[in-house]
């Protein structure tokens, strides 16, 4: 190094590993200059085309607007015919999905099990509710034959479209876990069947509700009162009440309401047949679907209340007929216009049915059919 | 994996029905179901363009969340596939389907339908490839044979490409590059209007040449 003098004598940095500081500087700014490039080039054409979209719209805009119809029906045309078949983007199955799996199957969930909760709750702290002063043994008429055939009809109609239907809604999540693929399909295949075929039948048992049940079912004062007083549902607080109190008609309009809702939203489902396209169907499903589970939920109350919860109530509706006691305990009000019009304490021929079947000892679960004839 | 895609390049599309056409020969589709249909927008006007659809198999398959039956399954490859033995025909995969892409062989009364039919990317369905059952429910599977779908192959303008989702995206994309800047190339407007042409820099470079 040294044996050359016409040179300046190199600094002794460069023995050192590496390169030297100044290079070392230089390097660095021209990579950083280098990246400073590599990120920006490619925003170069990007930026041109933002600083003259001003003045030249993007030709595509008007194309990709028409599929997705923003602007509007598109004027599109096809060889196939089919279900909208020119129609490129559905307008409204992602909203009718969501409506469908975040709203009718977790709320319905909830409001059902909510309903089944409330009432065991009912159940355990106010157990049945019973005939106060015991049975009378008076009885007084209160539905006719026509009324609980109507009722029957319509009540296994419903409740038969209400499990094949939450089949459909819940058998995915409840079902396949039990029953396999396979096993729920045929299931579900099953209940697709029968609801869809016995469904059309349920508009006609709404009407012959509506035709029989609809006198004795306008709203009035007493029902207020009634609802102040908790339908007398609380101990030793027991509200007025005629033929009908206020939860028995709220019940009649909500089966006129929901059961025509229902119904029309239920046979355009079942008759795709005019062209309907996905939009109407789509309505047509979130109604029905969304009506169903209130409806289901509102029935529950009633079940429970016209079987296990209340004594003496179950026989207005098996074989037509309420005790006197029942009659004063429930609905005061139209006992006394009974009483006004002598009907109290009639004996009808098949309550004698009745009672000798009530009499029956079921001990050893003999038959009760041979007992019966015995008896 | 590859994840499995459909393009239709507007420009490139002319409304032959060649896809449709060699969809139906190939599968042997019933009549009445359209596993893929052609759809025209401003059919005779100026701007007029035309769209092959089938089934997109999506990633996120609105259909299969919501099948009842859960019928649906998707393949390694991102195909989205059925199972007609499960399928009840209740039709909530066509509600909710974005492209329409679910048929139905009938329409009857009473919410009859038959079992759902749909685009299967050729690639079958259930059960073992290419067996007699599954080419007579779903048609022939060709992505088991190592060929690509038979309406993708048929095109005469490559208009429709079909395969793995990045070599299908590439090559649009090297088309689009080459169409001009940043979108700007695209449309009637481009290809036409010597204005248009003009203002966006463009004039000179025909779009329609780039092959
Ligand atoms: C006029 C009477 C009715 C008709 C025509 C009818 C028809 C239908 C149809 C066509 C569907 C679609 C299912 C399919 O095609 O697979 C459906 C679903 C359903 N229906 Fe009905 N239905 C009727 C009454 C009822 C009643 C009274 C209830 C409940 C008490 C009910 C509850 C349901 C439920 C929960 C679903 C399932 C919804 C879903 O899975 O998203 N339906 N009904
Ligand atoms: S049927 Fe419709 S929703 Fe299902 S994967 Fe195909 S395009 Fe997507
Ligand atoms: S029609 Fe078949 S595939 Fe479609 S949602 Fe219903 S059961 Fe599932």
């Amino acid at each position: 190094m040294t044996d050359h003098p016409s040179r300046p004598a190199i600094p002794s940095e460069p023995r050192q590993h590496g390169v030297p500081p100044r290079v070392r500087a230089r390097i660095t700014r021209y990579l950083l200059a280098l990246l400073a490039f590599v990120l920006i080039a490619p925003l170069v054409p990007y930026a041109a085309a933002y600083l003259g979209a001003g003045n030249v719209p993007n030709p595509g805009a008007g194309l990709w607007n028409e599929v997705r119809q923003r602007a509007g029906p598109a004027d599109a045309n096809t060889q196939a015919r089919g279900v909208e078949s020119a129609v490129l983007i559905n307008q409204v199955g992602e909203r009718w999905r969501q409506f469908r799996s975040e709203m009718l199957v977790p709320v319905g969930a909830w409001l059902l099990l909510g309903t089944l909760g409330f009432l065991a709750l009912f159940w355990i702290l106010r157990g049945r509710i019973p005939l106060e002063g015991g049975r009378s043994g008076q009885l007084v008429p209160r539905f006719s034959v026509n009324q609980r055939v109507v009722h029957w009809f319509a009540a296994i109609l419903f409740v038969f479209l209400a499990v094949t239907g939450l089949v459909l809604l819940y058998g995915r999540f409840v079902l396949i876990p039990i029953l396999g693929p396979e096993g729920f399909s045929a299931t579900a295949a099953a209940c697709k069947e029968g609801h869809n075929l016995f469904g059309p039948i349920f508009p006609f048992a709404v009407l012959a509700m509506i035709v029989l049940f609809l006198r004795g079912n306008g709203f009035n004062q007493i029902d207020l009162k009634w609802f102040f007083r908790a339908g007398g549902l609380l101990k030793g607080h027991p509200a007025s009440s005629g033929y009908y109190n206020g939860g028995q008609k709220s019940w009649f309009w909500m089966v006129v309401l929901f059961g025509i809702a229902i119904s029309i939203s239920g046979l355009i489902l079942d008759f795709g047949v005019f062209g309907q396209g996905r939009e109407v169907m789509a309505l047509a499903h979130v109604v029905h679907g969304g009506v169903a589970v209130v409806f289901i939920a509102a029935s529950l109350g009633h079940i429970y209340i016209g079987t296990v919860g209340m004594e003496g109530a179950f026989e207005s509706m098996s074989h037509g007929y309420v005790d006197a006691n029942w009659a004063r305990e429930h609905h005061d009000l139209w006992l006394a216009e009974m009483e006004a019009a002598g009907m109290v304490g009639v004996e009808p021929n098949a309550l004698e049915e009745v009672k000798r079947h009530d009499n029956i000892d079921f001990k050893g679960f003999g038959s009760p059919g041979t007992k019966a004839v015995q008896g | 994996m590859a994840r499995m895609k459909f393009l239709c390049d507007t420009e490139r599309c002319i409304e032959c029905n060649g896809c449709v056409t060699a969809c139906k020969n190939e599968h042997e589709v019933p009549w009445g179901i359209n596993r893929r249909r052609v759809v025209t927008i401003n059919d005779g006007e100026k701007g007029e363009r035309s769209l092959s659809v089938a089934c997109m198999h999506c990633s996120d398959a609105p259909c299969m969340a919501v099948c009842p039956v859960d019928c649906f399954f998707q393949t390694a490859d991102g195909v989205v596939l059925h199972d007609k033995d499960i399928c009840i025909g209740c039709g909530y995969c066509f509600y909710a389907c974005p492209f329409g892409a679910p048929q139905f062989p009938t329409g009857g009364v009473f919410g009859s339908r038959g079992k759902m039919d749909k685009c299967t990317f050729c690639a079958g369905g259930p059960g073992e490839a290419n067996s007699a059952e599954q080419v007579r429910k779903y048609g022939r599977n060709r992505l088991a044979e190592g060929k690509l779908p038979i309406c993708a192959e048929m095109c005469a303008t490559k208009a429709l490409l079909a395969g793995d989702g990045d070599v299908v995206a590439d090559i649009f994309r090297q088309r689009m590059a080459y169409r001009g800047a940043a979108g700007l190339g695209t449309g009637w407007g481009v290809a036409y209007d010597k204005g248009l042409r003009k203002a966006s820099g463009l004039d000179g470079k025909a779009a329609g040449k780039e092959d």
